[in-house]
């Protein structure tokens, strides 16, 4: 009994003393809030809901939400401003969570990241609130200034964009024209597009685009993302329920993933081992071996539609905001990768959206 | 691979081996600090540009660690943005880069470069300045009168034009005039006419001068009558005063300007003239006597009077109104009394909405089975996608009969057909994003049934919308109205689309009456437009009590609408417009109302009390290519937000200042709220409310003796006005 009791202790002092805080941000497109999250291990908390917005009677709608390669600045895109049909982009610090500056941008600015090599942010202009044939754009912006200093032109309504894990090359999937684009993060330019419907066919012009060259395209892709080594990258196929398997190097797409139906964001575990994948229509995060290309498990999410996901630099957790519907409240799930089930969940703001880790405590 | 393509790859990879060795520094040093850091450091050459748009110069810049050339990248580029077009825009791992400049606007410019680094407090930033002067001026262009006359004052607006012909606002003009014994220029740009003789003014900016040759005539007045055809009024009335000069012939002068000024003291009821204290005033200063409840408070006496002549007195009292000219003058005085037209309104009924904020309202009549009773329809904001249905027929016993619950988080906009059949709900925060509208059958309003979920090409939400005529007018992602036809309301389908097509446009709402569509734009203002307004072509017009925008319609429709008439606002705040033609004067306004809520965009609102701010703008559309603003209503320290014109009462939702009434009848000039012309008030609150005890009125709607409003944080009012029977029972 004794020996028992002395373990027991043992692991509850383990526990306490190699347990980790897991911390999250996550929007609340329809209640202008972002929320602070805190994961111990066990239970998500909320630890804050920050107010966005400017003015309370209208919803402007936090979309995109990321975090500065120091970890000191949280970044945030606002669909649309007040009397504006353009976008703003606000800059938070992550020390008190207070607004420390902003630029305006084009319409409906979306996913965004900061490049560890250039320290310039790009942000897709995903113009939900265009016509949906309308070229559209990523801005790059000077967080430090919070200046934008450039705007390159991509496809039809860009939504999801990520920068390779060196900073040097930012992709970006345009949802209507259904094509990838690769901007060289540093001269600023595209260098590649793809085609991400099913035929495997590169574009390598970079003619002048018009409308006439973009009727929607069915593949609709959502989202990209790098694997750890930067060698492939992940594509979301929305319309076609698949994830597209892009060789960089080759810019060729070298597996499928069938997925279940409306596939919408996607990460890669730092270790390269699990891809988790919303599924937005069903509410079901698909959680696949990436090697075999397999799905390991569906797991249901705790709201109708799955919206953002993103996993802890652990490879042990993955943290999806599904959005509900309606008055009911968003919601922050989490997800035990290795056992491959829902462990958690805590209420955000209506219509979750837009999440990012932003850093593990011991 | 040839030369070129060599370079440019060696180039590259420099770049490449360069960032990642800062990444893999920056992975192994948490809090490193780079070695070059504080030594970093660019030269410009050049070290300054002057270029004329258009033109395109070369500036090498180089940088260096301490003394030694680095080849840390770095990066180019102008402020402010799009004004400035360089290539490079990266160094391309180069030491020194020479970076082709095109300047593509005009202004005091930057030229900015920024090392690439990974650690934030690395990065070194350097610019040099870049002077794209704005075109040359051309031209001074002064708009005064030939003939002046001495003893007058004028002010001098002088009109700056550059070589590309656009108005410069922002060179200062240099006034002076020949001989200060004749005229002088003040700091302000009067020009004081003293006496009779030739002068001549002399404008300069930059290094282009002006000159007006201008004869200063001997001010031939004499004589001046003053008169105005009332001598007693009340606040907010306008007064007209006549003037007549005559030169000492007694001949009538017609071309010398007349300047007006007044003072006044108030009625106080401390004041000796008043000898029997607030309440029943007596004031005997003009050889009449009269009857009134003076002030209580000692106000100073407060008026405005216009160039024309024009008066209007915001507190009673007795003024007295000067025309001068030429050391001639002519006063006559005005009795002022207080507009005594408050009111007070009464709670009848509430329809109480606890759980959800409230949006926008409508009121109907109901029809077949249910004629004789009436309707209410209210929208929710942030909520759960609910339109609740009222039976108001007792208006003090308001009950909630039907709701229709739609998937969104916001049903800001609720309207009736004029016919009591269909009814339209706005959409925004559907799950699926195509938000739209949700065309309802409210027939019969105990059991509304949905006939259509229009949501094609809407997907940033429609936020307001109106019923005219069968067609849907849609305020479509901010951007633009759509026209949809709902002949068969199950088959809805877009005839028509108005967008303006202005840099930065966004509409926010839409109103229409009499064929022509009101909408209101922030920046842009509001809005006229004809999308089938009755044509009357150039005769008739009596029959539209000579409706200026009237006068103009008769060539839009739904399918192709037609704009008539605007005014932008640069406040950015124009929220709300509705037309007001006067039955006591015959002037036609566009009213329109601000909304404004603290600025700063600090993201702390939403948890702070709100505390929004604005009024009303009465801008007269007589002349409908020339609109002024003659009046505003503003009550302070509150926000407005809709409003309803009933006659010629102004009845507004007003925010945190509840549910406002003002009188607007009779000629409009000045700060009506000064005026004493609010009518009545009241403030709406609930302990129950969503937020409890919290007027924050929404929208307002007068239906038969009744008015009808809905606030945000507590449901459905019915107010009336309390009846001097109501206080005689008690």
């Amino acid at each position: 009994m004794k020996i028992n009791k002395w373990i027991l202790i043992c692991l509850l002092v383990q526990s306490i003393i190699f347990s980790k805080n897991y911390f999250i941000y996550a929007t609340a497109e329809s209640e202008d809030q972002v929320a602070l999250l805190r994961f111990d291990g066990s239970n998500i908390h909320l630890e804050e809901n920050i107010a966005v917005g400017v003015n309370p009677v209208e919803i402007e709608g936090p979309h995109g939400i990321n975090i500065s390669p120091n970890g000191d600045y949280w970044f945030l895109s606002m669909a649309h401003g007040v009397g504006s049909p353009n976008g703003i982009l606000y800059k938070y610090s992550t020390e008190n969570n207070k607004l420390v500056g902003q630029v305006e941008l084009g319409f409906f600015p979306a996913t965004l990241e900061v490049s560890k090599s250039t320290g310039l942010l790009y942000i897709v202009n995903f113009n939900l609130h265009g016509g949906h044939d309308e070229i559209s754009s990523v801005s790059i912006v000077d967080p430090d200034l919070m200046v934008e200093i450039e705007r390159v032109q991509t496809g039809v309504m860009p939504h999801g964009s990520r920068l390779l894990n060196n900073g040097l090359k930012h992709y970006s999937v345009a949802m209507m024209s259904g094509e990838l684009f690769e901007l060289d993060a540093v001269e600023m330019v595209i260098t590649r597009k793809l085609k991400t419907s099913s035929m495997n066919k590169s574009h390598h012009s970079m003619m002048h685009h018009n409308h006439s060259e973009h009727i929607m395209d069915k593949s609709r892709p959502t989202w990209v993302y790098p694997s750890p080594d930067d060698k492939l990258l992940y594509v979301v196929n929305s319309g076609t329920n698949e994830v597209l398997e892009i060789d960089i190097k080759s810019w060729s797409i070298k597996r499928k993933f069938s997925t279940s139906i409306g596939p919408y964001n996607c990460e890669i575990s730092k270790d390269g081992k699990f891809l988790a994948v919303t599924y937005k229509p069903d509410g079901f995060t698909g959680i696949w071996d990436v090697k075999k290309g397999v799905e390991l498990a569906k797991i249901k999410n705790s709201r109708k539609v799955a919206h953002g996901v993103v996993i802890s630099p652990d490879s042990k957790f993955a943290f999806v905001t599904s959005e509900g519907i309606g008055g009911e409240p968003g919601s922050v799930d989490v997800i035990d990768l290795i056992n491959k089930k829902l462990i958690d969940q805590v209420d955000i703001g209506k219509q979750a959206g837009g999440i990012v880790f932003w850093k593990m405590e011991d | 691979m040839n030369y070129t393509s060599k370079v440019i790859y060696m180039k590259k990879l420099i770049i490449v081996l360069f960032l990642l060795n800062l990444n893999i520094s920056f992975a192994f040093k948490s809090d490193s600090t780079s070695t070059n850091s504080d030594s970093l450091h660019f030269k410009f050459e050049p070290d300054s540009l002057v270029l004329n748009v258009g033109d395109s110069a070369v500036v090498k810049i180089s940088i260096f660690n301490r003394d030694e050339p680095s080849n840390n990248p770095f990066y180019v580029y102008g402020l402010d943005r799009g004004s400035l077009k360089t290539t490079p825009r990266m160094s391309g791992g180069e030491h020194s880069v020479n970076v082709k400049i095109n300047a593509v606007k005009s202004g005091d410019l930057t030229l900015n470069v920024r090392s690439i680094t990974v650690n934030r407090p690395d990065r070194k930033y350097d610019k040099i300045k870049i002077t794209v002067p704005f075109p040359e001026i051309d031209r001074i262009e002064m708009n005064v009168p030939k003939t002046l006359f001495s003893g007058t004052t004028l002010i001098l607006k002088p009109k700056v034009i550059d070589k590309a012909g656009i108005l410069r606002e922002d060179i200062v003009v240099k006034l002076k005039t020949n001989n200060k014994k004749i005229a002088t220029i003040d700091d302000f740009g009067n020009l004081h006419l003293f006496k009779d003789g030739n002068l001549a003014i002399t404008a300069t900016a930059d290094d282009i001068q002006s000159k007006l040759k201008l004869k200063i005539l001997k001010n031939p007045i004499n004589n001046i009558e003053l008169s105005s055809s009332k001598k007693l009024v009340k606040t907010g009335d306008v007064v007209n005063f006549n003037v007549k000069a005559f030169d000492s012939n007694k001949k009538l002068i017609d071309n010398v300007p007349i300047s007006f000024s007044y003072n006044g003291r108030i009625h106080f009821s401390r004041t000796p003239e008043i000898p029997y204290g607030k309440d029943f005033a007596k004031v005997n200063v003009l050889g009449d006597e009269y009857r009134f409840d003076a002030v209580d408070y000692g106000l100073p006496a407060s008026a405005e009077i216009s160039q024309d002549g024009k008066f209007v007195a915001e507190t009673p009292g007795v003024y007295t109104i000067y025309a001068t000219t030429g050391g001639v003058s002519s006063y006559t005085s005005i009795n002022v009394l207080p507009r005594n037209i408050q009111s007070d309104l009464e709670l009848v009924g509430i329809g109480l909405v606890p759980d959800y904020f409230t949006s926008d309202l409508w009121v109907w009549p109901g029809i077949g089975e249910h004629e004789g009773k009436d309707f209410a329809v209210t929208g929710t904001w942030s909520g759960d996608g609910h339109a609740y249905f009222w039976d108001v027929t007792d208006p003090s016993n308001i009950i909630c009969i039907d709701t229709v619950k739609v998937d969104a988080r916001t049903v800001n906009d609720v309207k009736i057909s004029s016919d009591g059949k269909i009814g339209v709900i706005t959409r925004e925060g559907a799950s699926n994003r195509k938000n739209g509208f949700v065309i309802l059958d409210v027939v019969d309003p105990f059991n509304v049934k949905i006939h259509y979920e229009y949501d094609d090409d809407m997907t940033g939400g429609v936020h307001n919308a109106f019923i005219y005529e069968n067609h849907v007018y849609s305020v479509n992602n901010g951007r633009k109205f759509d026209i949809i036809n709902i002949d068969d309301p199950k088959n809805p389908k877009r005839v028509g689309v108005y967008e303006l097509n202005t840099a930065g446009h966004h509409i926010h709402d839409v109103w229409v009456i009499d064929g022509i569509a009101y909408s209101s734009n922030w920046l842009d203002g509001v809005h006229a437009i004809d999308i089938g307004g009755p044509n009357l072509g150039e005769i008739d017009n009596s029959s539209i009590n000579n409706h200026p925008l009237l006068s103009l319609s008769g060539k839009g429709s739904p399918s192709n609408p037609i704009p008539i008439a605007s005014l932008s606002d640069p406040s950015k705040r124009n929220h709300a417009a509705f037309p007001f033609l006067s039955k006591s004067t015959g002037k036609f306004f566009i009213i329109g109302g601000d909304e404004k809520f603290p600025a700063g965009n600090i993201g702390a609102p939403n948890i702070e009390p709100s505390h929004p701010s604005g009024g009303f703008h009465f801008i007269n559309f007589d002349d409908p290519s020339n609109p002024v603003e003659e009046a505003i209503y503003q009550v302070p320290e509150a926000g407005t937000h809709n409003f309803w014109i009933q006659g010629d009462t102004l009845i507004a939702a007003y925010y945190q200042a509840g549910l406002r009434i003002l009188d607007i009848s009779g000629e409009l000039m000045g700060d009506l709220y000064k005026q004493g012309r609010e009518i009545a008030s009241f403030y709406s609150g609930h302990i129950d409310g969503k937020v409890a005890w919290s007027p924050m009125a929404w929208g307002a709607m007068p239906y038969k003796d009744l008015i009808f409003f809905s606030d945000m944080n507590s449901g459905l009012y019915a107010v009336k006005y309390k009846s001097e029977d109501d206080d005689e029972d008690k």
